[in-house]
């Protein structure tokens, strides 16, 4: 049979790899896409109300997009556009919403909560420890500044 | 009787009585189309989870191979089945429907094999006399089990594999079958089910393509694998992981039993996959073997390139279908006379990856041959 | 024709900064996860170098709805909240500041759940 190290070494050389141009410009075209549809609300919100601070202006705009990647996820399109777009559709904040809600409604059926609670995470955690621990981390050395 | 560790020879054969397939609709589209017994049009087959669809299909499997073989369930002394899922939920939810002594096995999408390889050495060894086996997978409650949910946008690696939706059974039995097992019309199982069921069956696949059987179809040898790992740690690309485990036991078969690959019609294995396929044929050529073209990876050609499944069907209900499908007809019309199946599993699981081990595989062999049917019987068609 | 110009701006630096995200995908195959997490990692970053407040000057929503906006604000709340308030800041602020998006995701993640159903995939 074949030695260990020489397999390992062939299946690294010889693996199918990902079509690179493809990718990328499916990623550029629907990342840009979903960050003018930001600006977009962004624009529509500033109409709306002109008065308001520009913080939560950024609020409504990560409110919105996250309520459409989540909407999306609902009615079972985003993973369509996730399997065009990849990254695409991943980094962009409707990615991570799409990141909650798939897992909750994949364990619905396990109940409410054993279910959709407790799985809800299970994607996302990661995202949100880091985000909370970075964080904080980021404040004490705030304090020093 | 034992040839060498882990080969063995059966003394008498044990034969095929019948085979049931289920698949879904994805399935039916690709290459082995018009193979398979009963075909989903929804797969979820108006159940309210996709693990309990896995479980009737398999349910569904295994009384369609008795039905056909024109058994009764009390005919059949012993059970083997087997699946992906947690503990072989699908299998053992299945089985409390029969009043049948059951046994579990797996050995993941090499499942088939194992219960092939255990059923006919009950039935030589004269412990049953007529034995199921059956395994089961499902695409949406593997994907979630092993790997994200169904609405995660994410992309799928270009040497991931499709799970097939699938069950696949067969009865195993120390008699020789009559001509008329396996030739009852799929139709006559569907008329028995209930109105509901039958709603989720697409109508242009209630019987599949009709053949002159000619032959019967029996277990004579086996090879009982070993698990194999050679360090691969990609749990995106399996067929890697198992193409060593299936070159080993090909290369182990063919030295106790002392043979050439080419005293076989055919060789099929499991569900390597396009890439694992290739990395087999690498493997076995730097061995001296050319498995040519009478080589076929059932994974690799379940789905035709359009079907975007990159690297062809996985799964324990791959092989099962397949063979009960499309190889056993192939058998009984005597286009294929001597057969080596070769069902592959790549042994890891959810966890196992993230503790950094690496993905071991393990492939079994059996080797099926056929027989002429009596005359009596071929006339009478 | 400003307008236009802006868009375009947040059209090609939001497409670009998909683009590393792919990059990092194709090479390493990285899971969705890691790469919202190195993203989110790279926004904190960005903001404590202040970097940050002259991508958004420039791309506005091209840096902003990648999940490097959800890290950034993270970081400026931490920051501010360590000036306002000492150390209580520092530990409530990153939170609050992107508390309205962490709630939502939660109550549409929730409702959502209880109405549909995930749908098989045909590719």
């Amino acid at each position: 049979m074949i030695e260990r190290e020489i397999y390992q070494e062939h299946v690294k050389k010889t693996a199918p790899k990902s079509p690179m141009m493809r990718s990328l410009i499916a990623a550029f075209v629907v990342g840009g896409i979903i960050c003018s549809i930001g600006e977009g609300v962004k624009d529509i919100v500033k109409l709306i109300a002109p008065d308001m601070a520009k913080q939560d202006v950024g609020s409504w705009v990560s409110m919105s997009m996250i309520f459409l990647g989540a909407f999306l996820t609902a009615i079972g399109v985003y993973d369509k556009i996730g399997h065009f777009a990849g990254a695409g559709s991943i980094v962009p904040i409707t990615g991570f919403a799409n990141s909650v809600v798939s897992p909750a409604m994949e364990y619905n059926r396990e109940g409410v909560f054993f279910g959709v609670c407790a799985k809800m995470f299970v994607i996302a955690g990661p995202i949100i420890v880091f985000g909370v621990v970075s964080s904080v981390l980021v404040g004490i050395i705030g304090l020093f500044l | 009787m034992k040839i060498r560790k882990g080969s063995f020879r059966l003394s008498n054969g044990v034969y095929f009585k019948s085979g049931y397939t289920i698949v879904g609709k994805k399935e039916e589209d690709g290459n082995f189309s018009g193979n398979f017994d009963l075909v989903l049009k929804n797969d979820l087959w108006g159940e309210k989870s996709y693990e309990k669809a896995e479980c009737k299909m398999h349910r569904e499997a295994i009384s369609g191979a008795i039905a056909k073989s024109n058994l009764t369930r009390d005919d059949v002394d012993i059970m083997l089945a087997g699946d992906l899922l947690n503990e072989l939920s699908a299998s053992s939810l299945a089985a409390r429907n029969f009043p049948t002594s059951f046994l579990g096995l797996y050995n993941a999408c090499s499942t088939f094999g194992e219960c092939v390889l255990v059923g006919s050495m009950l039935i030589d060894g004269g412990f049953a006399d007529i034995v199921t086996c059956s395994t089961s997978s499902h695409f949406s409650s593997a994907e979630r089990q092993y790997r994200y949910p169904l609405e995660l946008g994410n992309q799928r690696t270009p040497t991931a594999q499709w799970t097939v939706t699938g069950a696949g059974a067969c009865v195993l039995s120390k008699k020789k079958p009559n001509f008329e097992d396996n030739l009852v019309k799929s139709d006559q199982v569907i008329e028995d089910m209930n109105e509901k069921d039958r709603k989720f069956i697409l109508d242009t696949a209630v019987a599949r393509v009709k053949y002159e059987k000619n032959h019967v179809a029996k277990v004579v040898e086996g090879t009982i694998g070993r698990v194999v790992d050679l360090g691969i740690d990609d749990e995106s690309n399996m067929g890697a992981a198992m193409a060593p485990a299936a070159a080993d036991t090909i290369i182990r078969h063919l030295g106790d039993f002392d043979r050439k690959i080419d005293y076989y019609d055919a060789i099929f294995t499991g569900d390597l996959g396009r890439y694992g396929k290739e990395l087999l044929e690498y493997i076995l050529s730097k061995e001296g073997i050319d498995l040519s073209d009478t080589y076929m990876d059932t994974g690799a050609s379940y789905f035709k390139p359009e079907q975007q499944t990159f690297q062809g069907g996985s799964g324990a209900g791959c092989i099962s279908t397949v063979f009960n499908g499309y190889i056993l007809s192939k058998l009984e019309n005597g286009a294929l006379n001597r057969i080596l199946v070769v069902p592959t599993g790549a042994l890891l699981n959810k966890d196992t990856p993230l503790q950094k081990e690496t993905i071991p595989g393990i492939a079994h062999a059996f080797v099926v041959e056929t027989e002429k049917i009596k005359e009596k019987y071929s006339k009478k068609q | 024709m400003d307008y236009f110009l802006s868009y375009l701006k947040v059209f090609a630096v939001g497409g670009a900064v998909c683009v590393v995200g792919q990059v990092l995908i194709n090479k390493t195959s990285m899971s969705s996860a890691r790469i919202l997490v190195t993203f989110l990692l790279l926004g904190v970053l960005l903001e404590i170098t202040g970097a940050f407040k002259y991508m958004e000057e420039f791309a506005g929503a091209g840096v902003t709805v990648p999940i490097m906006g959800f890290g950034s604000n993270l970081a400026k709340g931490a920051l501010e909240g360590a000036k306002e308030e000492g150390i209580l800041g520092a530990i409530k602020g990153g939170l609050s500041a992107v508390s309205a998006g962490l709630s939502s995701v939660i109550l549409f993640g929730f409702f959502f759940a209880l109405i549909f159903k995930s749908k098989s995939k045909k590719v």
